[in-house]
């Protein structure tokens, strides 16, 4: 009788391996392809900053993100993106608190409200306002929209101008941060609604029977319930919507006043503001080299920015889903 | 039958999911204080009936029903009745454990108080009778405030139990409590099944025969033969149903010639 | 005892829950339509401006109405069940408002702009008060085709290839790689411009071109087509292809004979998605390719003009004509992402239509 040992064997390594050539040029290819997204980012990194570097090099880091002023003579020329920077995210921000109510209603509308073919159709109408093109929200915005919000605007300073917010002594209410971050809103609603669809519908319905069967009518199971149970992955979500938002470009561009040496912090019926990447479209056509690299620089800047952004939102739509198997 | 007055009792439920029709004129009644079972086959119906008996079945698209649901008397299926409001006598457990994974212990276990508006009841005693009578204070006592799904699948399944119990309904029902469980988390149940009973009437749906004759006082035994609606072969007391059951069926059931 | 076992027929009556009293039918209809007819009434009468007044008249007035139905109807418990109905319709039906809004505007600007002349001419004798009978998108049109044309031609293979490797093979980089493929699809769109503007006609290796244009607009491409194709492999269930592997076939043979067919409409899905997500670009285009009148079909030499880019390019006239050919541009780009819209819908629909065979 042979003894049964206790001794378990080396592990084995694995591994997938090309048994032929055509295997072989397969995986090869695959490889490749994959290999060059790494390039890809990296070259696109590193010749940003390249071209960059001379600008952060000149006038430091913190002077240029956070100081105001563009000036780009020959001799002395001064750049900082401080008023652009924090015009970006004002912008943004505004565009969120407009959308995220719409976006939240209209996907709490659609999966849990309206009777399926109701809820069809509404969701190929959210789709499609965001198939539309941003260049032509942003000739909506300008033509259509600005009488409008610059008349809202003027009401908002009419009632409550006492506030700082709504402060106007322009006496002109077009080309504000307030009808910017409405026409951002209108780009970001489908992107939240999107993704809180998505989420509402993955809720495990047993939670949802349990609710109703202790007693919880539509709203309390919504409030109770739904919402928190969501309420991780619509905040991944609305900071997605955040980066788009801070990236947009040409419609902002169309629409704002931009204004380089100060900062607007708050007086959003106030034609003043910036954004980053509306400062890169609007100097760039006549940037001296200096200047190039400045704007070369902001780039860099929003970027930086928006990696940052959209690691957080991937990292808290993770972590506030724990059950998530 | 006796003529003892039933404080839940259902009367010629019939069943459709659309255009098919599932259960025919099931005629039950459940007496106070008493635990019934129902068996039978998978797929017969036993846990669309129960779903009947406190307006749950109507969430599901497509259903129909007709026939009378009395609670105390009243058809709950009358015009003008809040199902939201039957819910409250009549609570539910479900197969697969299914605490609330955003609150903690304690907050699962008024999570029902919260929902159905009825905040002023709320005290820690109540929390701590609860989960006494779902047989886990002693386990939970000191862990109140953790996340619900620290526990583990049996105690997940007496959470939900303690959750129902804290709305102090009059009738509970149980669909399979247990299948999702392991022998001793079963066991446990089945002993504060045994409790509960002294408070208010528990309608169980098990697939195990041991189960409803450890636990149960009646038993259902529904049916779906080929191809037709669902129906209550047989109904009585547990020993008699297993022991000396009057329709062959039931007999062949009971002693495992089909499952 | 005979026992009647067949089934029987739903009778009509068999939804005893919907059967709501007329009264609470009455109320339920009365609060939808009492406070709208009144605040019409109001606003006509008085001229009121109609985004306050619809917040300050109507939004008070219709919860109200909604709250007291609610009450009477489900008690204390239905007043916030109410609220939550108006606040749901009403929120949700902005977003409805802006969508018309938008199309509609689009539609009728655009329209009167449109004609047969307006879509193949190009701009070469249009100074900015020429009329719209001269001049039109033509050039523009064809430079969308082509610059769009050749981003796909590059992306395409690059992300399907991306999506093989991440579905297909055990490398090790895989997770790395979809960190990448996530950090690039939120690189601003001006970014990826700047991008190739500095490696290529900074340093001088060429100057505004059409191609740099379609190599700007890849980044932007490449992770909308790669993530949309990695999900239609996945999808592929693991037993068809373990059925070609348990009968001998190689990876590849598996992967062109079972895969890749069984993926084929959402894989097509993929590209037109792709396609619809940089149609519409303007800022790396301004940034690499300028604007040109004339019809150039070159991608490697000279200036050409695409639609965001025209579109652009005439609301910075500021004319009131110019405005006319950028509602023009509008329409013809929105009739192009239209296309790829219904196109998409297609495909996944077909998709879903093979797996109900």
């Amino acid at each position: 009788m042979s003894e049964l040992t206790e001794v378990v064997p080396p592990k084995r390594k694995l591994k997938v391996k090309a048994s032929s050539t055509p295997d072989r040029i397969f995986y090869g290819i695959a490889t490749a392809a994959a290999y060059s997204t790494i390039i890809l980012v990296i070259a696109i990194m590193f010749f940003l900053s390249l071209r960059a570097w001379p600008t952060f090099e000149k006038f430091g880091f913190v002077n240029f993100i956070f100081g105001s002023g563009w000036d780009n003579t020959l001799e002395s020329p001064s750049f900082a993106i401080g008023p652009m920077l924090y015009g970006s995210f004002l912008i943004a921000a505004l565009g969120v608190i407009l959308a995220v109510p719409m976006a939240i209603s209209i996907a709490y509308f659609i999966e849990f409200m309206a009777p399926k073919p109701l809820a069809k159709t509404t969701a190929l109408l959210v789709d499609l306002l965001a198939a539309i093109p941003s260049v032509v929200i942003g000739l909506w915005g300008l033509s259509i929209f600005s009488p409008v919000g610059a008349h809202w605007g003027e009401m908002l300073h009419d009632a409550f101008g006492f506030l700082p917010m709504f402060e106007n002594d322009a006496d002109n209410f077009l080309r504000t941060p307030f009808i910017a971050g409405f026409i951002v809103a209108v780009m970001i609603v489908p992107i939240i609604a999107s993704i809180t669809r998505e989420i509402f519908s993955q809720i495990d319905q047993d939670l949802i029977k349990a609710s109703l069967a202790l007693g919880g009518n539509r709203e309390s199971t919504f409030r109770k319930v739904i919402l928190p149970t969501a309420a991780g992955g619509i905040v991944g979500g609305v900071l997605l919507a955040l980066g788009r938002a801070l990236g947009e470009t040409v419609a902002i561009f169309f629409v704002l006043n931009l204004v380089f040496d100060e900062v607007n912090w708050f007086r959003i019926v106030l034609p003043e503001g910036g954004a980053i990447a509306s400062l890169i479209l609007s100097k760039f056509a006549e940037a001296t080299a200096d200047e190039v690299s400045a704007l070369l620089a902001a780039g860099v800047v929003l970027f930086a920015f928006t990696l940052l952004i959209n690691s957080i939102a991937s990292f808290i739509v993770v972590k506030a889903q724990p059950w998530r198997k | 039958m006796s003529t003892a007055k039933f404080y839940l009792e259902s009367k010629d439920i019939n069943v459709w999911f659309g255009e098919r029709h599932v259960l025919k004129n099931v005629s039950l009644q459940f007496p106070a204080n008493e635990v019934t079972a129902l068996i039978g086959p998978s797929g017969c119906g036993k846990s669309t009936f129960i779903r009947t008996l406190n307006r749950m079945h109507e969430l599901i698209p497509g259903a129909g029903l007709s026939g009378s649901v009395y609670l105390d008397g009243n058809d709950i299926y009358d015009q003008e009745v809040d199902p939201t409001t039957v819910r409250l006598r009549v609570g539910m457990v479900f197969q697969k454990p299914n605490p609330f994974p955003t609150m903690s212990i304690k907050e699962n276990v008024i999570s029902g108080l919260k929902l159905s508006g009825r905040k002023a009841e709320i005290s820690d005693d109540l929390v701590e009778s609860s989960l006494q009578r779902a047989s886990m204070w002693t386990e939970v006592k000191d862990r109140l405030g953790e996340p619900a799904l620290s526990l583990s699948g049996g105690q997940q399944q007496r959470l939900c139990i303690a959750r129902s119990l804290a709305m102090n309904p009059e009738v509970l029902l149980m669909d399979e409590p247990c299948s999702a469980l392991d022998p001793g988390s079963t066991r446990r149940i089945e002993e504060t099944i045994l409790e509960l009973k002294e408070s208010m009437s528990i309608v169980i749906v098990t697939h195990n025969m041991q189960q409803a004759q450890r636990v149960a006082d009646k038993t259902a035994f529904f049916l779906a033969e080929d191809g037709n609606p669902g129906r209550v072969v047989e109904f009585g007391d547990t020993e008699d149903v297993f022991n000396k059951p009057v329709d062959p069926r039931t007999n062949d059931y009971v002693n495992g010639h089909f499952g | 005892m005979a026992v009647d076992l067949t089934p029987v027929e739903r009778p009509k009556s068999a939804a005893p829950w919907t059967k709501i009293s007329a009264q609470s039918k009455t109320l339920m209809f009365l609060a939808s339509t009492v406070p709208a007819v009144i605040y019409l009434a109001l606003l006509v009468v008085n001229n009121f401006d109609f985004m306050s007044s619809l917040l300050v008249v109507f939004l008070p007035m219709q919860t109200v109405a909604s709250a007291l139905v609610g009450l009477k109807i489900y008690g204390r418990r239905g007043i916030l069940d109410g609220l939550l109905v108006v606040a749901t319709l009403f929120l949700g039906s902005f977003v409805f408002v802006l969508l018309v809004s938008v199309l509609w505007s689009v539609v009728q600007a655009g329209f009167a702009t449109l004609s047969p002349q307006f879509i193949y001419q190009n701009d070469v004798y249009v100074t900015p008060t020429t009329g719209l009978e001269i001049g039109g998108v033509g050039h523009a049109i064809l430079g969308t085709l082509l610059v769009v044309g050749l981003s796909t031609i590059i992306t395409v293979p690059l992300a399907l290839a991306t999506a093989v490797y991440l579905t297909e093979t055990r490398g090790k980089s895989r997770g790395l790689i979809r960190t990448l493929l996530q950090a690039m699809s939120g690189l601003p769109s001006v970014v990826t411009g700047l991008f190739i503007y500095s490696m290529l006609i900074l340093s001088g290796f060429t100057s505004y071109a059409g191609w740099t244009g379609s190599l700007a607009l890849i980044p932007l491409m490449l992770p909308t087509v790669s993530r949309v194709a990695e999900e239609a492999l996945r999808l592929v269930p693991a037993e068809l292809r373990n059925g070609a592997l348990g009968l001998g076939a190689s990876a590849w043979s598996a992967f062109s004979m079972v895969t890749l067919p069984a993926a084929k409409s959402g894989l097509v899905t993929a590209v037109l998605l792709g396609v619809a997500r940089i149609i519409g670009e303007t800022a790396p285009l301004l940034l690499t390719t300028s604007l040109a009148n004339k019809t150039n079909l070159n991608l490697v030499e000279g200036g050409i003009s695409t639609l965001p880019t025209y579109l652009y390019g005439y609301v910075s006239l500021g004319y009131d004509t110019s405005i006319q050919r950028a509602w023009g541009a509008a329409l013809v780009l929105l009739m192009l992402v239209g296309i790829l819209f219904v196109a998409a819908r297609v495909a996944s629909s077909t998709k879903s239509a093979k797996k109900r065979k």
